[in-house]
């Protein structure tokens, strides 16, 4: 397929099963008004067979992570900092042409919106037949055949019929069925979800969630789904990252953020969301203020404006990952030893992660 | 902030905090569009254009030293560059297209045409030459050798010869400092001419767009609010305008206001150019009217012509403003068009297609009068164009960048 | 309590194309229900389902093709926009997008006010006042007034918005889905505020959505909608813990729930089948091609809708014999 270029996969290796290691990422756009630091030191790992859920609100950073990962981040913005290991690559020093040797074949993307993310002039069968034929050696007629089956697979009835229809005949939710065949149709090892069923109504929702499920299965991959939604990722997500401002606050298996959440932040989210019990008409607890303008960042911990917890320190640093358990930590000064003791905030005794 | 220093680990009192509500002024459409028209090449080289032709049409008459209108009549047809000749100590010469002879000072000002002008020829001879009087003396212009094909080997056209010396080759050019552009075949200055047709196809061309933005403003915002029907009828009725040729248009009004001239002109273009801007105008608000704020508008009962002036059309300005650049150049150049063909401006004012059209006829002998005019409607169309291009370009909402 | 407002068959259609070619697109066809004073009414249902067309037609941006709306007793559905004139002020909007529901070019205080400024209520400094005390009402500040929307952000801009309906003292609001578009920490605060403006001067909400949970924590009464039909209307409690007809149930077994040890749409109730068109609609329940109990009869006849438990109404012709929250992997014998 391509000519005079290294194979860059060709010697990469595996460390048990971290598939995805994120260091102090840091991403800037510098616009005429100054740097925008969507993230501002991201760590992470990504381990086989997870299902991580990046959970923020507008401005958190979490689909810039994303866009980062793959190397889509475009002008005027970059990758201004820290490392992201796929294996023994690493991303950031790759080149854009050696980077499209990974996108689609390792690591997959699909986006938020299914009515933009298609060519409306080209047939689904020669959307999907472009992306089979870049990454392997199949030829148009077993291409032709594997698009059939993808669409099979990902539940669109009459794929055989289907395969030849544009896009303007599917609905919203067939169409983000389609982009997820299209995502793994070279059984990547990485799936990136952005917002996948923001646009879609609840009952869709719930089908393409189930897809990605099933096929992260049948296709032994690892997820990572970004979204805004703590019920999709109280659903499907066996852990979570919670982000906010540029940072993550915290970071930990998916029932354990629910039953002990350990950052104020977490726990104003989820007392935001209504419970819903009969006869009482309890009052939502909200988050005071708005999110942060990442033009000019608070000093300290991006949440500190809003925190009820707020101490002097908060204001001067971030604070940095404090380990809760071996599956959980937060970013929080309330877990340091000197920290005053706030019901439902364990002081950390291992120390920093 | 506040001086008092807290401790690292006490919990802060909420006025220590930072505002947790913040605003902050995000570049609104308007200013982000003038940063990008800035750092547009071609707009600001267009904009610079623009502003030169206007102080010239302006200013500029305050500074030459004739009226559009000033008859010299020794002075006809007289290049903007001369080839002169020194005939003598301090003495230069020069030969306009009607074979006078002038005499001129070595910078380039005009002394005065030599009198006496006398034709002597006889081809059988090889003989053709005019004779002057200069200081008393005799000056002989040879013009034949041209003519006459002994002579057409030496590669000059004419010489001089005056006290018994022939002059043949010039001893510079010089431009003309009396007449910066030349003179045209009544004696009259065409820099000044020049500024006056720059004031008239300005004028023009500012006058038919004004009136063309609130006709076409007025008449596509009410035809886009109102739909349905009106819309319809409306729209027709542009379309039944729009497929009448202007040229025929013109000539009608001629024939019943019995005039040609300035008036006719822009009644015509007042008459028919809106209809590109009511289009326009018709497509954004169709667009806009189904905006939430409208809707918040109706909600509220705001009056039909309110929500028309105060909530659609501010905000169909920017394209609005692009049309209007653009109509500028197509303003000027349809004036230009029909004075050249005669249904402009009548002598002795000047437009540039007037101009144009007068020096169409010299062609030939006299280039340079068609040369001028026909360079001062490029620039001024190019400036236009380059600029409303940039305008855009730089409103346009999908190139919003950084 | 008497009615604040009725809806008695309101139908919306639209109608493209001419001759040969010429659909009827019927976004509402025929819905009915009621809201008390003081009373907030929920009308959900997924996109398509005409709960947008029905809140804009209600509110009068859009005339009726059919129906009554009677506001207090009077009904506005035929009236003339001169006649509607006295009754704008009464019944107000808010709207989804914070970003393109407040015009760019005017200022906060002017968009407050242009109810104030068109019924002529106040002016100069009485004017000046009541804006500041409705931005104070909203939690803003004085100085935003003078601010352009750009400058802030998607939750001010829809507090902006509120203080712009409340700002003619309205007894109904219509809300079209006004936390949709915000983060989840600003949706509370707006929420709440709802919440005590409702309180405090007794407002009549009809609030439109689809986030499922918040529309039972706000409402006292919820519609389900489905391609221009309501389904289903009863109390918020009773309508979650018992729906009775099949689209409602369907629909609330698929809400993810926020708690990891319950997974709820894994054992949710599929639909089959794709969604209907509410172009030229077929005879019949309009949800009889995906329902897993339709019978012959559901297919030609239209469904009224029935009250089977007190204030419990379902719009089904077999509700009462449905077996509830059937797994997916059985199938009902038709």
């Amino acid at each position: 397929m391509r000519l005079f270029q290294e194979d860059i996969l060709k010697n990469i290796q595996f460390e048990d099963d971290l598939i995805l290691k994120v260091d102090h990422l840091q991403t800037t756009f510098y616009t005429h008004m100054g740097q925008v630091k969507a993230v501002r030191g991201v760590s992470f790992d990504l381990r086989k067979g997870e299902i991580l859920g990046i959970v923020g609100e507008s401005g958190s950073g979490k689909s810039v992570t994303a866009m980062s990962i793959m190397g889509l981040v475009d002008e005027p913005g970059r990758v201004s900092g820290g490392s992201i290991r796929y294996g023994n690559l690493e991303l950031t020093k790759l080149k854009d042409s050696e980077m499209n040797q990974l996108r689609g074949k390792e690591i997959s993307m699909i986006f938020q919106d299914p009515m933009t993310s298609l060519n409306p002039v080209f047939t689904i069968g020669q959307q999907l037949k472009e992306v089979i034929l870049t990454h392997t050696s199949l030829t148009g007629a077993e291409a032709h055949e594997r698009a059939i089956q993808l669409l099979r697979m990902v539940g669109i009835p009459e794929p055989e019929l289907r395969v030849r229809q544009y896009p303007h005949q599917f609905s919203g939710g067939m169409r983000q069925r389609v982009m997820i065949a299209m995502a793994v149709s070279c059984n990547p090892k990485v799936l990136i979800a952005d917002e996948p069923t923001t646009a879609l109504d609840v009952t869709i929702q719930a089908q393409i969630l189930e897809l990605i499920q099933n096929l992260k299965t049948k296709l032994d991959s690892t997820v990572i789904l970004i979204t805004h939604d703590l019920g999709v990722v109280s659903e499907i997500c066996t852990k979570v990252n919670v982000m906010y401002g540029g940072l993550v606050m915290e970071s930990s298996d998916v029932i354990d953020l629910f039953e002990n959440p350990q950052h104020p932040y977490t726990n104003g989210l989820l007392q935001s969301v209504p419970i819903n019990v009969r006869g009482e008409k309890a009052r939502l607890i909200p988050i005071d203020g708005t999110p942060p303008d990442l033009l000019k960042p608070p000093s300290g911990c991006p949440f500190s404006p809003r925190c009820p917890h707020t101490m002097g320190i908060c204001q001067k640093e971030a604070a940095p990952l404090f380990r809760i358990n071996d599956r959980h930590c937060a970013a929080c000064w309330l877990h340091s030893p000197e920290a005053p003791q706030v019901p439902g905030y364990v002081q950390s005794k291992v120390g920093e992660e | 902030m506040n001086k008092v220093a807290y401790n690292n680990f006490d919990f802060l009192p909420p006025e220590a905090k930072s505002d947790k509500e913040q605003t902050r002024p995000s570049l609104t459409y308007w200013k982000d569009s003038w940063r990008r028209l800035r750092r547009n090449k071609g707009a600001m080289v267009g904009l610079f254009g623009i502003l030169a032709i206007v102080l010239f049409a302006v200013i500029g008459p305050l500074f030459t030293q004739f009226t559009y209108d000033q008859q010299v009549n020794k002075y006809k047809n007289v290049e903007p560059f001369l080839n002169v000749y020194e005939v003598d100590e301090g003495v230069f010469v020069f030969v306009n297209i009607d074979y006078y002879a002038y005499q001129i000072s070595e910078k380039g000002e005009l002394i005065d045409r030599l009198s006496g002008k006398r034709p002597e020829k006889n081809i059988a001879e090889g003989i053709w030459r005019y004779h002057y009087n200069l200081n008393g003396k005799d000056l002989i212009l040879d013009y034949s050798y041209k003519q006459v094909p002994e002579k057409a080997g030496e590669g000059i056209a004419y010489s001089f010869i005056y006290d018994g010396v022939e002059y043949k080759e010039k001893a510079k050019t010089v431009w003309n400092k009396t007449y910066p552009l030349g003179t045209d075949n009544l004696g009259r200055d065409m820099l000044s001419r020049l500024m006056e047709g720059a004031r008239i196809s300005l004028l023009v061309a500012v006058v038919a767009t004004v009136v063309n933005l609130f006709i076409g403003i007025t008449y596509g915002a009410i035809a886009g609010y109102a739909g349905g029907r009106t819309d319809d009828i409306m729209m027709r009725i542009i379309d039944i305008i729009d497929s009448i040729p202007l040229l025929l248009y013109v000539i009608l009004l001629m024939v019943v206001l019995n005039d040609t001239g300035l008036q006719t002109i822009i009644l015509t273009l007042g008459l028919v150019y809106w209809v590109g801007m009511a289009r326009m105008v018709r497509g954004q608000v169709l667009q806009l009217k189904e905006q939430e704020y409208v809707l918040a508008a109706r909600m509220i009962g705001v009056p039909k012509h309110k929500i028309v002036f105060r909530h659609l059309i501010p905000n169909a300005l920017g394209p609005i403003l692009v049309s209007m650049t653009m109509m500028i150049p197509t303003a000027v150049f349809t004036e230009a068009f029909l004075s050249f063909i005669g249904l402009g401006v009548s002598a002795p004012h000047a437009s540039w297609g007037t101009l144009a059209n007068d020096g169409a006829r010299s062609i030939q002998t006299a280039f340079y009068q068609l040369l001028e005019p026909s360079i001062g409607i490029a620039l001024a169309m190019l400036s236009f164009n380059f600029f409303g291009d940039g305008m855009r370009s730089a409103f346009d909402p999908r190139l919003r960048r950084g | 309590m008497s009615a604040m407002l009725e809806i008695k068959n309101l139908k919306k259609h639209f109608i493209t194309g001419h001759g040969k070619g010429r659909k009827v697109l019927t976004a509402v066809d025929g819905i009915s229900f009621s809201i008390r004073k003081g009373e907030t009414f929920g009308l959900v249902g997924e996109s398509g389902c005409g709960k947008t067309t029905a809140g804009r037609t209600i509110a009068r941006l859009y005339n009726p093709t059919d129906g009554q709306i009677l506001f207090e007793g009077v009904d506005i559905a035929k009236m003339t926009d001169r006649e509607l004139r006295s009754y704008r002020p009464k019944l107000q909007m808010i709207f989804q997008d914070p970003y393109a529901s407040l015009n760019p070019r005017m200022t906060v205080q002017d968009i407050i006010a242009e109810g104030i400024d068109t019924y002529k209520l106040a002016k100069g400094e009485e004017r000046q006042e009541r804006i500041y005390q409705l931005l104070d009402k909203v939690g803003l500040k004085r100085e935003h007034a003078t601010r352009y929307p750009h400058e802030f952000s998607g939750g001010q801009r829809q507090r902006i918005g509120i203080a712009r309906a409340l700002a003619l003292n309205p007894e109904v609001i219509v809300c079209d889905e006004p936390i949709s578009a915000l983060d989840v920490s600003i949706q509370a605060q707006v929420v709440n505020m709802l919440e005590d403006l409702q309180k405090e001067f007794n407002l009549t909400y009809l609030f439109i959505a689809h986030d499922l949970s918040m529309v039972r924590h706000i409402s006292d009464r919820i519609g389900v909608m489905y391609l221009g039909k309501m389904m289903e209307i009863a109390g918020s409690d009773d309508l979650y813990e018992e729906p009775l007809h099949p689209y409602t149930q369907s629909l609330l077994s698929s809400i993810p729930l926020a708690n990891p040890r319950q997974k709820n749409f894994l054992n949710r109730i599929m639909l089959e089948g794709e969604i209907g068109s509410p172009i030229n609609p077929k005879p019949g329940c309009r949800f009889a091609s995906r329902c897993r109990y339709a019978k012959p009869d559901c297919f030609t006849v239209s469904p009224e809708l029935r009250e089977l438990r007190p204030d419990h109404f379902v719009s089904c012709h077999y509700a009462e014999n449905l077996v509830p929250n059937v797994k997916k992997e059985e199938k009902i014998q038709p």
